[in-house]
């Protein structure tokens, strides 16, 4: 509680900030009693698609709040551009880089390069084996976790499940690792299939592919879909079968469609589990601003997912995304990484 | 010199009726090893599966036949998915001027492409390459990158009300009674139907004709007065507006403006095009051949998903398909041809 309020008077003053500016600059630790001269670099691997969009917003909100100068470099999945562009930010003369996906090989020694140089850097969902630079995560394993854990409170722990999994990308291997683990544990969860594919519309192909699945295994009454857009083609799929009673869809992240896919009536869709992006992309210019204060942040910086059900959002009437944030402000802000001097955005 | 008949028959036989045994090959042994395959439901969402990109593929022989190629149509139709979804969920339009607007864009992306090739000397490849870019990033400007749906956050704090209107919804989710209550959608009978019409076209008008004669020899095709420039635009333009067609489909089946490179769909369809080639022995584009084709990878991808066949053994599996096709077309059928002569 006392926290709450402490976190309003934080907001408060941030709000101040605009108003008498220099008043309140004078209270922020070195460099940002002048943040107008702090520069700070994105650099960005993946961008495409509504998450990389939303997490960039909240890179944006968060560098305006403090009133730093933000730079976004995007190297569009080229790993070599990537490097390069941290060597393009070393060279730009920035005080801190924010690496936001990439390659481990490819990034490790450019990280190490940025360090060297004096540059405080921040990775995002990338880890570049470097102990002078923080990680943050959105925990996909708690995402996978908390879906499968609202699962087998809905469904019991024995059903047969179908998965929607594509190997070998990173934040769906590490939902794997939850559903391999709740396998293990509940002996009654039978996996009938597994399927999925990437090829984009994802939910399109998905659909088709979901389709073929429910024909063969008429007996599946849970699929776990760690990727809304799996979950979508899923749920696509679940309709034209006319399957929409009998199935329930858990899946990981959400949106303004996922939303209005969840409350449909009738949706198979019962849960999603989903971290904010723009929040985890705000808690990554915090991170980096503590370190450029001098302050020493956890090797690990978690944002906590949260669960969000079909229920919740037809008892609270939650439209859209600004809407869940409203209804559940969790959602809308991480306590991680906060300090009394850092603004947090406007809401 | 009997058995060298016998074996020139044989061969024959083969080009031409190869691929249509392999396909009913195929459709026995799913039948028999995947569990639910052999249905009737489970064959309409094969065809449902293959509708959309079997449109496309449709627009992509158009092109063929004129000796050219169209590498926009994957963009097209995503670009055509996020202008419908735009259209009712931000302009709040209706469902019919959705659509007109989409066919309208397709038309227009066909007329551009015809134009740079046709009278700017750009190579085909090129042109259709720099327009799939220029689509690409093109559809995403308007919403700054994101997806379309209704609820959305507007740039101006306002909330997106329009929503999908049941009539567009009905394009893509519609099922026809056909013997079983709810059977055909609507984008399957729409494949059929266009699959008939660009058929006919092709194959029994004299445009038709003009066409294929433009695409093996266009220089002789212009000395006996066809108007091959306007062909070749033409041809650009049906491809366009069936990329688009495609598009709408898509977005009534997913209900939002999805952002999407269209890649796949792009490939996908070049694929069911170039099989379309070996079937019947053919050796050239034809409607037929692209809609077998399109099924052919429909049947194939369910089934092995049926199977529980990973994804990247289905890429695999098409691109041994494909390659497969492209034997029978150019090898198979040059020996064929040279026999002929000899």
């Amino acid at each position: 509680m006392l926290r709450r309020e402490f976190m309003k008077l934080a907001v408060a003053a941030g709000l101040g900030l605009s108003a008498s500016g220099a008043a309140l600059a004078a209270d922020m630790p070195a460099p940002f009693d002048k943040p107008e001269d702090v520069k700070i670099a994105l650099v960005r691997y993946l961008s495409t698609g509504d998450f990389f969009q939303s997490y960039l917003s909240g890179v944006e909100k968060q560098a305006e709040a403090l009133g730093v100068d933000l730079r976004v470099l995007d190297s569009r999945q080229d790993a070599a551009l990537q490097a390069d562009m941290v060597d393009q930010a070393i060279a730009l003369g920035v005080d801190g880089i924010i690496i936001q996906h990439g390659l481990t090989e490819s990034m490790k020694a450019a990280a190490q390069r940025a360090v060297d140089a004096g540059i405080k850097v921040v990775a995002f969902d990338v880890d570049v084996e470097n102990d002078a630079v923080p990680q943050v995560e959105q925990s996909d394993y708690l995402l996978g976790k908390m879906a499968l854990e609202q699962a087998i409170k809905d469904n019991g722990d024995s059903f047969t499940a179908g998965y929607v999994y594509v190997p070998g990308i990173a934040p769906l291997d590490r939902r794997d690792v939850a559903w391999k683990e709740v396998k293990e544990a509940n002996p009654g969860i039978t996996e009938a299939a597994m399927f999925g594919t990437l090829d984009n519309p994802i939910a399109n192909s998905v659909a088709n592919q979901a389709r073929s699945i429910l024909q063969a295994n008429p007996n599946i009454s849970v699929v776990f879909a760690p990727y809304d857009e799996f979950a979508k083609g899923v749920k696509i799929a679940v309709d034209e079968a006319g399957l929409s009673q009998d199935i329930d869809i858990y899946s990981a992240d959400v949106s303004t469609a996922d939303i209005s896919a969840m409350r449909e009536p009738d949706s198979a869709w019962a849960a999603t589990v989903a971290t904010n992006p723009a929040v985890v992309g705000e808690v990554s210019v915090r991170t980096l601003a503590l370190m450029l204060a001098g302050e020493d942040p956890d090797a690990q910086v978690v944002v906590p997912p949260t669960l969000i059900t079909q229920e919740f959002l037809n008892e609270n009437d939650v439209k859209n995304m600004d809407d869940l944030g409203e209804k559940m402000p969790q959602f809308r802000h991480a306590d991680v990484s906060v300090a009394e001097w850092i603004p947090l955005p406007k809401r | 010199m009997k058995s060298d008949n016998m074996n020139k028959s044989a061969l024959d036989l083969a080009i031409r009726y190869g691929f249509i045994v392999l396909l009913c090959g195929l459709a026995l042994f799913f039948s028999l090893y995947a569990s639910g395959f052999a249905s009737p439901r489970s064959a309409v969402f094969i065809f449902q599966s293959v509708a959309i990109t079997g449109i496309l593929a449709l627009g992509v022989t158009c092109t063929l036949v004129v000796g050219g190629f169209d590498l926009s149509i994957g963009s097209v139709a995503t670009s055509a998915l996020m202008l419908s979804a735009y259209s009712m969920v931000i302009l709040e339009q209706s469902a019919l001027v959705a659509v007109l607007l989409c066919l309208a864009m397709g038309a227009l992306v066909g007329l551009i492409n015809g134009i740079l090739i046709v009278k700017m000397r750009v190579p085909d490849l090129l042109a259709t390459l720099g327009m799939m870019f220029l689509l690409i990033g093109l559809q995403r400007i308007p919403t700054q990158g994101n997806s379309i749906a209704t609820g959305m956050s507007l740039p101006d704090g306002s909330v997106a009300e329009g929503t999908f209107s049941a009539a567009f919804l009905w394009l893509g989710r519609h099922r026809f009674d056909l013997f079983l209550d709810r059977l055909l959608p609507v984008p399957v009978v729409l494949f059929l139907l266009i699959a008939l019409i660009i058929w006919l076209f092709l194959g029994y008008t004299r445009h038709g004709r003009l066409m294929y004669a433009i695409g093996s020899n266009e220089r002789a095709a212009g000395l006996v007065g066809t108007n091959v420039q306007r062909y070749k635009i033409v041809a650009y333009m049906i491809s366009g507006m069936l990329a688009s067609v495609g598009g709408i489909l898509l977005a009534a089946r997913l209900g939002r403006g999805d952002i999407a490179s269209g890649n796949n769909l792009l490939l996908d369809s070049v694929a069911a095009a170039l099989i379309g080639f070996a079937v019947l022995g053919a050796a050239r584009p034809n409607a037929f051949g692209t809609a077998a084709g399109a099924l052919f990878v429909g049947i194939l991808l369910q089934g092995l998903t049926m199977m529980n066949a990973p994804y990247y053994m289905q890429d695999f599996v098409k691109g041994v398909v494909l390659v497969a096709a492209l034997v029978f077309t150019f090898y198979l059928s040059s020996r064929r041809g040279g026999r002929k002569t000899a």
